[in-house]
């Protein structure tokens, strides 16, 4: 990849969010986990969480599996294969965009 | 921070918030409770079959513990199915331990009465609570570093500085077994209030939203 600022278009905006990157990370390392697991890790509103994960949703990133358990209904949610596909991705680009910028930057290499 | 280890912390800390509850700690102590009586019950009454009790007791607590987690730890925090990569390092765990189990039950019982073993199964003897003692924290700072459970090396160091006294102030075997396990057990009595009360039942909003997905 070229040292070109115009790697950070490749930065995928819709988990780059901070509530969405922490709904995404905290997925990516479970198999699934209900809603209120979500909401208690990532100290949400269940407002704020249902809106991230709608949107998660729409861009096929999260699966939404409704079921009962004991008969009570349950909503399972977890990454789908292109949600933890994209994960990856961003992790990866992430970290281009980083190793691409000087080691230091100009204010510190200057002499006193 | 790289972001493996940042990805490892979030899964860590997964893993930590399924055992906050103190239901590890009191299942934990009730089967060293079982072992100290099954002791006892040989000692007093001539109990030979005294390893019966902790020995069935795995497969009569499982289904007791799936049970009690159901009903207090996920309606609390919620549920969370753990990937393959934990529960793969804790049966790895678990079968070493068990081949390091059978390997000295095998040195003990087959050892010829000539040669190394020997010299060996004799210095085990000698030194047996200190034996048993390091064991211990072994054991519980390897399940410790497994699971991310910090308290479980505290326990280890009970466990440890009990036998060490054992060995030198002639301390019996069941008392010290009785002494890990209710303090093993009033921790998690005191973890899982503590947990209830910071996690209250939810009803109403979360439930409704959650519906409404």
């Amino acid at each position: 990849m070229s040292k070109n600022p115009s790697n950070l278009k490749n930065i995928d905006r819709l988990i780059h969010e901070p509530t969405r990157l922490m709904i995404m990370t905290q997925l990516y390392v479970v198999e699934s986990a209900d809603f209120l697991f979500l909401q208690n890790q990532l100290q949400l509103t269940p407002g704020n969480l249902s809106a991230h994960l709608s949107k998660l949703e729409e861009a096929d990133y999260v699966e939404i599996v409704k079921e009962f358990i004991e008969r009570k209904p349950h909503t399972a949610l977890k990454l789908t294969k292109k949600g933890r596909h994209a994960f990856q991705e961003y992790q990866q680009n992430l970290k281009q965009v980083f190793s691409d910028f000087p080691k230091k930057s100009r204010k510190d290499t200057r002499t006193p | 921070m790289n972001v493996k280890t940042s990805l490892r912390a979030v899964e860590k800390k997964t893993y930590m918030s399924y055992h906050q509850d103190g239901l590890v700690d009191i299942f934990v102590g009730v089967y060293v409770l079982l072992f100290s009586l099954g002791i006892f019950l040989r000692t007093v009454e001539d109990f030979s079959t005294w390893f019966v009790i902790p020995a069935i007791f795995p497969a009569v607590m499982v289904p007791i513990w799936v049970s009690v987690k159901k009903r207090i730890t996920m309606p609390r925090i919620g549920y969370v199915k753990i990937g393959a990569r934990s529960a793969t390092k804790l049966m790895a765990v678990f079968i070493g331990l068990t081949v390091a189990g059978l390997g000295t039950f095998m040195v003990f019982s087959f050892a010829s009465s000539q040669g190394w073993v020997l010299t060996v199964r004799n210095l085990i003897i000698s030194n047996g609570m200190i034996i048993i003692g390091i064991t211990a924290i072994a054991i519980s700072s390897l399940f410790a570093y497994t699971m991310g459970l910090n308290r479980l090396y505290a326990y280890g160091l009970l466990a440890l500085a009990l036998f060490l006294a054992g060995q030198f102030i002639a301390l019996q075997f069941e008392y010290i077994l009785l002494t890990i396990g209710l303090a093993v057990i009033i921790n998690g009595f005191i973890l899982l209030i503590g947990f209830i009360r910071k996690y209250p039942l939810q009803q109403g909003d979360q439930t409704n939203v959650e519906k409404s997905l």
